[in-house]
């Protein structure tokens, strides 16, 4: 467990109060989830597990409909991101008029690029969708706080007020250190279950049979259920067809082929 | 040059986010009015005759609108879609970084002719500012007794609750926006049911756009008759158009509707010196390119739709002979691949092939029969979508294949 | 409303759904998110149809029929529509048919084929997303597979009411995934295997097992417990694969299983089961065959029978009513009156004159609940009062005291369901009296053996003079005959069954496995499983159940029927026709009507002392016998 850990159910405590405060606004508890999440990223820097549990809970819907939530929304971090975010707009109006050497120069000033933070857990890099600030093109926000008229030159002043503490906006709430990328890795995202119940081993086919329907008749069914635009198969046909078919092979292979199926 | 400020009067000139300063030009003078002496019908008359149609995308006629609503005793909402994030549009954020006061007067108005005791006004999450200028007015507003319990003594109870987006362009869609607004994913809702029949919280709901709900300050305060009068037959009024792009001085401008796109090129200060133009994309992210031999078209909702393009949310895009337009339709297109709720197929799978393969354009990588592909695909998925995002990929796509082949062609590898 | 679908006309109800409307006249509309029971979502958007007077396809899924209202399910526009929409879901989808499970039955293959352009312009590689991620102890998900209609994420909200599976992410970066950490687990999770439209959830316990081309399917009963859910069991080349819902059953499961009735099949195949007749000799069983094994128990029968009342037998409620039938029958020829099939906690099963049906349920406005929760004990029947929450916002009260309950209850209730365990004689009695007063009062009594409601109509219970099973352990009978019961683990502690057995000189236990009762048998006899063999069940709610064999039971194995047909050959006693017993169950299918909760012919309670804790997955020893499922049992029954 994590300082951060250790530290959540006092801060849970803390912003109890205010959880319920944006509770009573609505008259459903689960439109509170945005803000709440909203509240614990402002302080906790990201949205933690242990805040997704928090909010299930006081909200009555399921931790996975939390996340699933959570995870639609770009603003949200499900992991540690930089002090500063820097999310420079690469709408149209601002592509067309420099926002690309904007980007360059971000990404050597920083070296990093698109979705990644750098390796001191400063800055947090990121290339966002239209920020409706397009007559001061390039634009760009710094933890939410507009950047207008954005010319690469400037790019190395702010970073650089950024690393001595003089940058003008203040700071993001870092609670843990950030990877390279808040972005989740798909695999490490889905669920691990308990043990595997696994698939027993396949064992050599018997040729017992059961006393069910014909081999085939599933699909057959399935053909058949979907009415005349389907092949315009009738039952009757199709497993006459079928009959044909499966005597023809084993006419053909023998029953040996059908023992070593 | 028909300029004109109604919205967007005294900006820049006063600090009309302080109430004092507001309500001395005759701030909530209309809201007061109407709760002394107007029926909730006839602010709806108001909105009806007036001819304001939504000025968000879908120019729907705000009178009509409500009048969907169901007269069956459930509880109303009011939505304020202030999740502007059409590319190029940049009014909303104006509007309630300058005038919240103004904002919120159009929204108790409006939520007081449908008969609303809570309004919602749904705050693009990037506007960090805007959010805060307004949740600092609304709490003016409250202080001064323009919200909450039994209003100014008239029996009237309205409550207003900000909320806050969190990064989904969708949410501009008004059913997403009523999902994210119950803290559900901003996914479009099947329709029907319409939000006026069953809306936030499976009740009678309207939302409606931010400059929509504004312009009823000014409706109520100088009569229908005068904004009826603005405009053209068929669009009403004025509106708040976004000029950005290849042009010397972007902004908003605030016209009458009707005015040739030529005029607005003009109060945009024109083109950089030395450039020829290219094309306009008039309506936002999702409307069709114009070109220079269209520009006398009159702004307005007919004559742009006849033109096969929209005016939308009022996005005037202005490209000139330095646009790589193959950069740029890899860039809408990309946009909508991202910002795709991914609920439906069309969209989902067709935006993001349409953008791989334009990205194989922009490396220099076409192959021949991917310009065939792009016709097919992007014209196939439009009209088969859940919600209208789907349908605005093909629009500009297909406008700028069209007009500039060479751009595509030169990087057919 | 009448409205024509590619020019043939029909009329259907207001409010159908095209979708629906158009299955009737067998014009088939391809679906992929639309499901009957989960709605229309509007996602996959493959349902395309063009109808006359709009100008825009429309989906038939959430499209209501007017009248006169004329579709067109195949036009050149809906087909072109139609086939872009499986384009697009072909554009990342993998070509892994080959080795896909759901080859040969998948809507993807086969719509691809009736309605796919049949070539792609997809040059680039396909999305790479996770594949074969182990969401949970049953269920397998491929990502790339997913076509994200979400009827498993549907399914979970809707008809389970615990969203475990939800959609993360945005977009074409849409995934299927449950929380962080947490393992996709509930008692329904199979289903969702069944609703995917392709092969992205699959079953652990038929991965690669085989082709659904390969697999011979019956129809029968689950008798995993006293639901009686209709499935499909599918067997290739002797073996059986899986089982499957029958979606047309809506009286029982509403066209859902649980994951015991779905899973727990492994047993039928464990080397662990009894296959030959073992009789205790100097205190170790021996083999012997079946007619030395008839000859040893009618022998003790006969030397007992001089005093009958020293010849008792406790079975029925997991054989067929036939058996439960001929063993009565059988038993009370050799003049024994102690004759039952409690052998646990249970002690009635038979709700009386105002029982309910199980479909009726959907529309109680209140449900009450006494004793064991349903789910545990009738996990598919739950979910029809899930159903009931939140469709008519029914309530669900937990009813242990009779006051309490009828405080809770107010007034104005005109329709409630009571549902009890069957176990406390007295609260049953006193429930069941002061909820008279409700106007519309159905009874359930849901059971912890599959067919004990039909044990106990076919005349499994002690007669006037005769004994239950506590008496017939309290005084040690000469022969006692046990069918399918494990009093041992499952009886309360006051029963002292292990003592009883052991002072018993003459036990007989017919079995599948070496239980725990079956250890202390003078004679064991290897019995059949319900796949094995035909016959009826009774459901708790009353319903007649057919059961049609689908295995063939293993060499060596009797089916109760027979060996009470042999023991009465050893015997001589002469049995009834078979149409004489199918005509004396169908008459007894329910008992008379007369009998009320906690009915003093059932004798008192013994509560519940020492018995084990009731969950799905504990009860029934086939469980424990089944190593594909063992991570499923609950962890306090896994013997050390």
């Amino acid at each position: 467990m994590n300082e951060r850990q250790e530290q959540f159910p006092a801060l849970l405590e803390r912003l109890r109060p205010e959880c319920e405060k944006i509770i009573a606004q609505y008259e459903n508890p689960r439109s509170a989830l945005l803000p709440i999440m909203q509240l614990f990223q402002e302080h906790e820097g990201f949205v933690s597990s242990e805040a997704m549990r928090a909010a299930s809970e006081m909200l009555g819907v399921t931790p996975a409909v939390v996340e699933s939530t959570v995870s639609f929304y770009t603003l949200l971090y499900r992991r540690p991101v930089g002090k500063y975010t820097v999310q420079v707009c690469r709408g149209l109006a601002c592509t067309i008029n420099g926002a690309e050497d904007v980007m360059r120069a971000f990404h050597e000033k920083l070296g990093v690029g698109h979705l990644e933070t750098t390796p001191d857990g400063l800055v947090s890099y990121e290339e966002v969708e239209c920020l409706a600030a397009c007559d001061r093109a390039t634009c760009a926000q710094v933890n939410l706080e507009f950047v207008y008229d954005l010319e690469p030159k400037r790019v190395d002043g702010m970073v650089t007020a950024m690393r001595t503490g003089a940058y003008a906006v203040a700071p993001r709430a870092q609670t843990e250190a950030p990877g390279r990328t808040w972005s989740l890795p798909r695999l490490g995202e889905v669920a691990r279950g308990g043990r595997s119940a696994g698939a027993i081993g396949t064992e050599s086919p018997d040729n017992a049979g059961g006393v069910g329907d014909e081999p085939g008749i599933i699909m057959l069914d399935r053909i058949v259920e979907r009415g005349p635009s389907f092949y315009g198969a009738t039952r009757e046909r199709a497993v006459q067809e079928a009959r044909d078919v499966v005597a023809v092979i084993e006419e053909e292979e023998g029953e040996g082929a059908r023992a070593g199926h | 040059m028909p300029v004109t400020k109604v919205l967007t009067e005294g900006i820049g000139e006063v600090d009309l986010r302080s109430i004092e300063v507001y309500r001395k030009r005759g701030g909530y003078e209309q809201w007061k009015r109407a709760l002394s002496s107007l029926k909730p019908e006839e602010v709806m008359e108001y909105a009806d005759k007036s001819g304001l149609r939504g000025r968000g995308g879908a120019g729907f006629p705000t009178g009509k609108k409500w009048s969907f609503l169901p007269k069956n005793g459930k509880p109303r909402y009011l939505v304020c879609n202030s999740d502007e994030a059409e590319p190029g549009t940049f009014k909303d954020r104006m509007l309630i970084e300058n005038v919240p006061h103004l904002v919120l007067e159009g929204m108790l108005l409006g939520a007081y002719g449908i008969g609303s005791h809570h309004a919602f006004i749904y705050i693009r999450g990037e506007f960090k500012d805007g959010y805060q200028v307004f949740a600092r007015a609304l709490d003016e507003a409250r202080a001064a007794g323009f919200v909450g319990k039994n209003i100014l003594s008239s029996g009237y109870d309205l409550e207003v609750t900000v909320h806050r987006g969190a990064g989904a362009y969708i949410c501009g869609e008004e059913t997403a926006l009523l999902n994210s607004l119950e803290g559900k994913r901003g996914e479009p809702r099947l329709k029907p049911p319409f939000p006026a029949v069953e809306g936030l919280y499976g009740m009678p709901t309207v939302v409606n756009n931010v400059e929509t709900l504004a312009y009823l300050v000014p409706v109520l305060a100088r009569g229908w008759e005068w904004f009826a009068g603005a405009g053209t037959e068929r669009s009403k009024g004025f509106k708040i158009v976004s000029v950005s792009g290849h042009v010397q001085r972007p902004g908003n401008y605030e016209v009458p509707l009707g005015t040739p796109v030529r005029e607005l090129l003009d109060l945009a200060g024109g083109l950089r010196p030395g450039r020829t133009l290219k094309a306009i994309q008039p309506g936002g992210g999702s409307s069709a390119c114009i070109f220079e031999e269209q520009l006398d078209l009159p702004y307005d909702y007919e004559s742009l739709a006849k033109a096969g393009t929209m005016l939308g949310s009022g996005a005037v895009v202005v490209f000139d002979d330095t646009t790589d337009f193959v950069k740029a339709a890899y860039n809408l297109v990309r946009f909508f691949s991202h910002e795709s709720c991914g609920q439906c197929t069309p969209c989902r799978e067709g935006g993001h092939w349409l953008e791989r393969v334009l990205e194989r354009f922009v490396d220099g990588r076409g192959l021949r029969g991917d310009l065939d592909m792009m016709h097919r695909v992007s014209a196939t998925i439009t009209g088969i979508n859940l919600c209208p995002l789907g349908d605005s990929i093909e629009p500009f796509l297909k406008s700028v294949l069209n007009r500039f082949p060479e751009q595509f062609e030169a990087r057919i590898a | 409303m009448k409205l024509t679908v590619d020019g043939v006309e029909l009329e259907v109800p207001k409010g159908t759904l095209l979708v629906e409307a158009a299955r009737k006249v067998k014009q088939e509309i391809p679906i992929y998110c639309y499901h009957t029971k989960l709605g229309p979502a509007g996602l996959c958007r493959v349902c395309l149809v063009e109808i006359e007077g709009m100008p825009k396809l429309q989906i038939a899924c959430n499209t209501q029929v007017t009248d006169g209202m004329v579709v067109r399910t195949r036009s050149e526009k809906a087909d072109a529509g139609r086939a872009m929409v499986i384009e697009l879901l072909l554009a990342n989808h993998p070509l892994d048919c080959p080795i896909c499970d759901k080859g040969g039955e998948c809507d993807l293959q086969d719509y691809a084929m009736a309605y796919g352009r049949g070539m792609s312009d997809v040059v680039d590689p396909k999305e790479r997303k996770p594949k074969a991620v182990d969401l949970g102890p049953t269920i397998v998900l491929d990502e790339e597979r997913c076509v994200v209609c979400q009827r498993c994420v549907r399914f979970d909200d809707i008809i389970v009411r615990d969203a475990q599976l939800v959609v993360k992410d945005r977009g074409h970066r849409d995934i299927i995934a449950t929380a962080t950490g947490a393992p996709y687990r509930h008692y329904f999770t199979g289903n969702v295997t069944e609703l995917c439209p392709v092969g992205a959830l699959t079953s652990k316990t038929y991965r690669f097992k085989s082709r659904p081309w390969d697999l011979r399917r019956t129809q029968t009963s689950c008798t995993q417990c006293s639901v009686g859910c209709r499935q499909f069991v599918d067997v290739r080349y002797g073996k059986i694969m899986r089982t499957m819902t029958v979606a047309e059953d809506e009286a029982i499961s509403d066209g859902w299983l649980c994951d015991r009735g779905r899973y727990n099949i492994g047993f039928y195949e464990s080397p662990e089961r009894l296959t030959q007749p073992l009789y205790k000799s100097d205190g170790r069983f021996i083999q012997i065959g079946w007619d030395d094994a008839f000859d040893l128990w009618a022998t003790a029968l006969r030397k007992a029978a001089a005093r009958p009342a020293s010849i008792g037998a406790i079975g029925g409620g997991r054989l067929t009513n036939e058996e439960a039938y001929v063993l009565q029958h059988l038993f009370r020829s050799l003049g024994t009156k102690n004759l039952d099939w409690r052998a646990g906690r249970q002690r009635q099963a038979t709700p009386g004159a105002r029982a309910g049906s199980i479909a009726e349920i959907e529309t109680m406005q209140a449900i009450l609940i006494a004793g064991e929760e349903p789910a545990e004990l009738a996990p598919v029947f739950d979910l029809r009062i899930r159903k009931a929450v939140l469709r008519n916002g029914a309530r669900v009260i937990h009813a242990s005291d009779a006051a309490r309950t009828l405080a809770e209850l107010g007034s104005g209730v005109e329709r409630a369901a009571l549902i009890w365990d069957g176990v406390d004689l007295d609260l049953g009695r006193v429930l069941h009296e002061r909820l008279a007063v409700i106007p519309n009062l159905r009874t359930y009594i849901v059971s912890e053996q599959p067919n004990a409601r039909g044990a106990e109509a076919m005349g499994m219970l002690p007669e006037a003079g005769g004994r239950d099973t506590a008496a017939m352990l309290d005084d040690a009978l000469a022969v006692i005959s046990l069918f399918g019961v494990n009093p041992v683990r499952n009886a309360p502690a006051s029963f002292g069954a292990r003592e009883a057995l052991e002072r018993t000189p003459f036990v007989v236990v017919s079995e599948l496995f070496m239980t725990q009762t079956a250890e202390l048998a003078t004679l064991i006899l290897p019995a059949t499983g319900a796949f094995e063999k035909s016959g009826t069940t009774t459901s708790f709610a009353g319903d007649l159940l057919s059961l049609t064999p689908s295995l063939q039971a293993p060499e060596g194995t009797l089916a109760d029927l027979e060996m009470l047909v042999g023991l009465a050959r050893a015997l001589r006693i002469e049995l009834p026709s078979r149409e004489e017993v199918e005509a004396a169950v169908a008459q007894r299918a329910t008992l008379p009507a007369e009998f009320g909760f906690g009915d003093v012919r059932y004798g008192k309670s013994y509560g519940d002392e020492g018995a084990p804790p009731r969950r799905l997955f504990s009860g029934g020893g086939t469980c424990l016998h089944d190593e594909r499922i063992a991570v499923l049992v609950d962890s306090a029954e896994v013997p050390a």
